[in-house]
């Protein structure tokens, strides 16, 4: 899956990333909660197999932030 | 922790909760909350309805009313039993426990022993495997594990994450020593190093009770020390960890497969949470009890009695079901068991006071 594909499945799982690109602050959106977190959380166990923090995510500024958060 | 445990069966089962219907909608419009926002954490996490207790009424009082009718229905007499287990981190008061309030209140015999075990929300599997032990090995024929809690007295109204979700209620189980060789197994487990996830840090003897001062948190929520304070995602993680692997483990234990066991009953956390780990276990969603969340929230101690009842009541009083099951939460902790369980006596749920 490229990093383009990466984005469109973290969209379609995580509501609050509807409309974002890579550049999206995430604090600006709306609905970028606690709920959206564990949204994220959910599409790297289940979309990637991949383990990732809640810190980890707070600690994310943009959406490209989150995309980087995958290891491959 | 690995132990299989024979001789013994679960003769019946009671739930009751709280009596005050708690709509998560409602309450949460009456907070100021937009109704898509509420909409869209109903949909995502299951929060519908919950019930807690009325003023003055404790986890005590709903596992006695529970007890009671599971004894009178089984037409047990209390001064047969020969163990009550009182599975709660609501306790009535820090001394005495509440297991020898209810062994007063039961009338059991002062032969009885009766003590309490401090787990929350994987602690009726911790005090399931206590009875299966003092029946398998304890010289103990039966025992009464009530398991139950009152979490909406330790949130904060002003805690919009959690406060919607809990609900409070008491259970009964009497667990009963027999000739019957089909084992029950058990995994048992601790995290101790994640133990600050969830958490209430005031009113015990490191941080005894005093001034409460309430503060908000980067997401808007309020709160003060002697309120349960969780954070979210951790859990969410350890338990995307640790019960996938729990469960696994007891079904090898078992020598059972996933699709071979009539159903997996997990303590019931919230939707999300039971969809994610019937996904991550390989379960069909129809094989995992979700209802009891929906319709009584998250009971704590007292959820996976409760979604036997809910999902698999009315076949258990007719046959025995291949069970897997986990319960998981503070400590962190998990326990997960498997075993034949019934044909037994199903207590309906009811709410007190009625």
């Amino acid at each position: 899956m490229n990093r383009t594909d990466r984005l469109h499945a973290l969209r379609q799982d995580v509501d609050a990333l509807v409309d974002t690109d890579e550049g999206t602050v995430l604090a600006t959106l709306p609905r970028w909660d606690s709920l959206a977190i564990l949204l994220v959380l959910s599409h790297y166990e289940h979309a990637h197999k991949q383990a990732v923090t809640g810190a980890q995510i707070r600690a994310c500024r943009t959406v490209a932030d989150l995309l980087n958060l995958y290891v491959a | 922790m690995h132990s299989s445990l024979s001789n013994l069966r679960l003769a019946g089962i009671a739930v009751t909760t709280g009596s005050v219907v708690r709509d998560y909608i409602a309450d949460g419009r009456a907070a100021g909350i937009e109704r898509a926002v509420l909409e869209r954490n109903s949909k995502t996490l299951g929060l519908k309805q919950r019930r807690v207790a009325t003023p003055g009424v404790t986890a005590l009082d709903l596992c006695a009313d529970a007890a009671s009718r599971l004894l009178n229905e089984l037409g047990v007499d209390a001064t047969s039993l020969d163990a009550l287990i009182f599975v709660t981190q609501t306790p009535d008061h820090p001394q005495p426990n509440n297991a020898s309030l209810l062994h007063g209140r039961l009338g059991l015999s002062k032969s009885a022993a009766a003590y309490d075990l401090s787990m929350g929300c994987s602690g009726w599997v911790y005090g399931l495997h206590q009875a299966a032990l003092l029946c398998a090995h304890g010289g103990a024929a039966r025992v009464l594990l009530c398991a139950g809690d009152t979490l909406s007295r330790l949130t904060n109204p002003g805690d919009r994450a959690i406060d919607p979700i809990f609900g409070d209620a008491g259970s009964a189980v009497l667990v009963e020593k027999t000739g019957r060789s089909a084992p029950m197994h058990f995994v048992l487990g601790t995290d101790g190093a994640g133990a600050e996830a969830i958490r209430v840090a005031q009113g015990g003897a490191r941080q005894p009770a005093g001034d409460l001062v309430e503060q908000t948190d980067a997401d808007g929520n309020r709160r003060h020390a002697a309120n349960l304070c969780m954070n979210g995602a951790d859990v969410f993680s350890f338990t995307l960890r640790e019960v996938p692997t729990a469960i696994a483990t007891v079904l090898r234990q078992a020598g059972w497969e996933a699709a071979k066991t009539d159903a997996l009953v997990l303590h019931q956390a919230n939707t999300f949470i039971l969809q994610s780990l019937a996904k991550k276990t390989g379960y069909a969603e129809a094989q995992v009890p979700m209802g009891a969340f929906e319709r009584y929230g998250n009971q704590s101690s007292a959820s996976i009695p409760a979604a036997i009842i809910e999902g698999l009541g009315g076949r258990l009083e007719a046959e025995s079901l291949r069970i897997v099951g986990c319960g998981y939460g503070v400590g962190l902790s998990w326990g997960a068991f498997a075993g034949e369980i019934g044909p037994l006596t199903v207590c309906p749920i009811q709410s007190f006071p009625r």
